[in-house]
């Protein structure tokens, strides 16, 4: 497969690597919407978090040491000892993420595609081994949504939107989003609408590669003809790609052992 | 002393001091079965069926270990509870409220409207269910107040169930003024909706044009939001209403009077007449 162009950009170390932080001094990390601060003052730990705004949003990563404590901070974690290195460990959010593509999207009857889709990613601030939690953040805070029938069934979600790229050199490069390959199977006869899927990102794994891409595993779903029932199969190996891939975090929820499947209007939102 | 003594039947003696010991043994077995049945199934069961559980099962073994106690004491059990029942007649109708509450209380543990954690409102109080008791239901109100409510009270009125469903919809009603542009207003509110987090995209807010009023075009708005959330939604939707109608220039008129002087066309002339009287010290 052909690569983003942020694969030849990036020569240094990943942002997720373990960084040693020194008593006295702290790290800066610039990642999406999220300006980070963190500060390692002589037995515990500081953090400053600010939003940047939508339109100032920068497609590349900085994180960098400093030799000072952050001048303010929102939380303080009080720890004892020598307490190692600090991890910044990438994560997958929390909840299903509803993708809506800008523009509706139909699959022709017994066709198949691969869409990119991309989640924002959560942040998991650890120190020490044994790693100590000391936060878990959203990189981009996403709004809430409802998926389901009704408005009484169905599960609380965040919502994204996405252009449903199926082209793999277009996609643009952007640090801060884990990509997930939906391959889609239509056997029906009829055209299958994509207005919004929902993403079971806490069940899928993250992995990285060097040049600071993220992805997650594939997730095939195929709507079989005369149906209401969709058969979801979350790949267990990451997907093949040009570089090598280093898992960076299991799923949150256990997917199970055999195949997911859902009732179509679930997967789809109720049809209109 | 010893006449004393003496005049004690021992023979009845042994019988009670049986029954007596049947008695706290029946407490002290009940207390534990309850105790542990309450550890095994507490992850299992909701609040609710594990207080009803552990109620049931501590009172159906103390009947158990009175009963025998009873017998312990040479009461014949048929007699007991033929005694019983023309008791619970005459007791029934001396507490008639008291065994009212106590089937209300059945029938509310039966229907499930509502379990311990829930928060329910009933007239105007409204709280957390700490427990749903025989005679009544006990809340915890938001400013922290233990309230007791008969049960047939709740059998009776209106109980709504606030946390019965993960969303909830805040309805805001508002007047915008008769100059300006519907379909302005309404994409202005879509926007505040659609950049706070806490309002759902879907199911997608709701703007109702609910009539023309006396002195505003009046709107209603609905947004949703998960019930967590629900009061810092209400909140932040409100004010970042208020500032978006006001940068962009939006009017929520008060209410106006206008002073019709009986001409169609003409309104009231208005003159002022002596001037010096607005420049006067109020005081003097």
């Amino acid at each position: 497969m052909a690569m983003p162009s942020a694969a030849t950009k990036a020569r240094t170390k990943p942002w997720w690597t373990p960084r040693r932080v020194a008593t006295g001094h702290g790290l800066e990390l610039t990642l999406g919407t999220l300006a980070l601060q963190i500060g390692h003052a002589a037995n515990e730990w500081r953090i400053h978090r600010e939003a940047i705004p939508e339109d100032a949003v920068s497609d590349r990563v900085r994180i960098r040491g400093r030799r000072s404590l952050p001048a303010a901070f929102t939380e303080r974690y009080v720890i004892s000892g020598d307490t190692g290195p600090l991890l910044l460990n990438p994560m997958l959010a929390d909840r299903n993420v509803v993708i809506r593509p800008h523009q509706p999207v139909f699959l022709l009857s017994q066709q198949s595609v691969v869409l990119y889709l991309s989640t924002p990613i959560w942040i998991r601030i650890e120190v020490g081994e044994p790693a100590h939690l000391l936060s878990e953040l959203p990189v981009t805070q996403l709004s809430d949504t409802w998926f389901g029938p009704s408005t009484f069934e169905g599960e609380i979600c965040y919502a994204s939107r996405s252009h449903a790229r199926h082209q793999l050199e277009e996609l643009p490069p952007r640090p801060h989003r884990a990509i997930t390959p939906l391959q889609i199977h239509n056997r029906a006869n009829t055209p299958l609408p994509l207005e919004k899927f929902s993403l079971p990102v806490p069940m899928l794994s993250l992995y990285g590669s060097d040049d600071g891409g993220l992805w997650t595993q594939g997730v095939k779903l195929t709507r079989e003809d005369q149906s209401d029932l969709a058969a979801v199969r979350i790949d267990s190996r990451p997907p093949e790609l040009d570089r090598p891939l280093s898992l960076l975090s299991k799923p949150r929820e256990d997917p199970g052992r055999s195949g997911l499947v859902r009732a179509f209007s679930l997967l789809f939102g109720s049809p209109s | 002393m010893s006449e004393w003594l003496s005049q004690i039947p021992w023979s009845a003696a042994l019988p009670a001091a049986r029954a007596l010991i049947l008695v706290l043994s029946g407490l002290v077995v009940a207390m534990l079965a309850s105790r542990l049945v309450l550890r095994a199934l507490r992850h299992r069961l909701t609040p609710n069926s594990t207080q009803l559980l552990r109620r049931g099962l501590f009172y159906g073994i103390l009947g158990l270990f009175l009963a025998s106690a009873l017998r312990e004491l040479g009461f014949s059990l048929s007699v007991l509870m033929g005694a019983a029942g023309v008791l619970t007649v005459a007791i029934g109708f001396a507490s008639q409220t008291t065994a009212s509450n106590l089937i209300s209380g059945l029938f509310l543990i039966g229907e499930r409207s509502f379990e311990i954690g829930d928060i329910i409102t009933v007239g105007a109080t409204t709280g957390e269910v700490l427990s749903i008791d025989a005679l009544s239901v006990k809340l915890r109100t938001m400013d922290n107040l233990y309230v007791r409510i008969p049960n047939e009270t709740l059998i009776k009125s209106e109980v709504t169930t606030l946390s019965r469903f993960p969303i909830r919809r805040y309805d805001i009603m508002l007047g915008v003024a008769y100059k300006e542009n519907l379909d302005r207003v309404r994409d202005l509110l879509m926007q505040v909706a659609e950049s706070n987090n806490l309002c759902l995209d879907e199911p997608t807010p709701l703007f109702i044009f609910t009539g023309f009023g006396e002195s505003s075009l009046n709107i209603q708005f609905s947004v949703w939001a998960r019930r967590e959330t629900f009061l810092a939604l209400r909140n932040t939707i409100s004010a970042e209403i208020k500032q978006a109608f006001d940068d962009a220039g939006i009017e929520i008129p008060f209410p106006h009077r206008t002073l019709y002087a009986g001409e169609a066309t003409q309104p009231m002339p208005v003159r002022i007449v002596d001037t010096q009287l607005f420049d006067r010290d109020p005081e003097s």
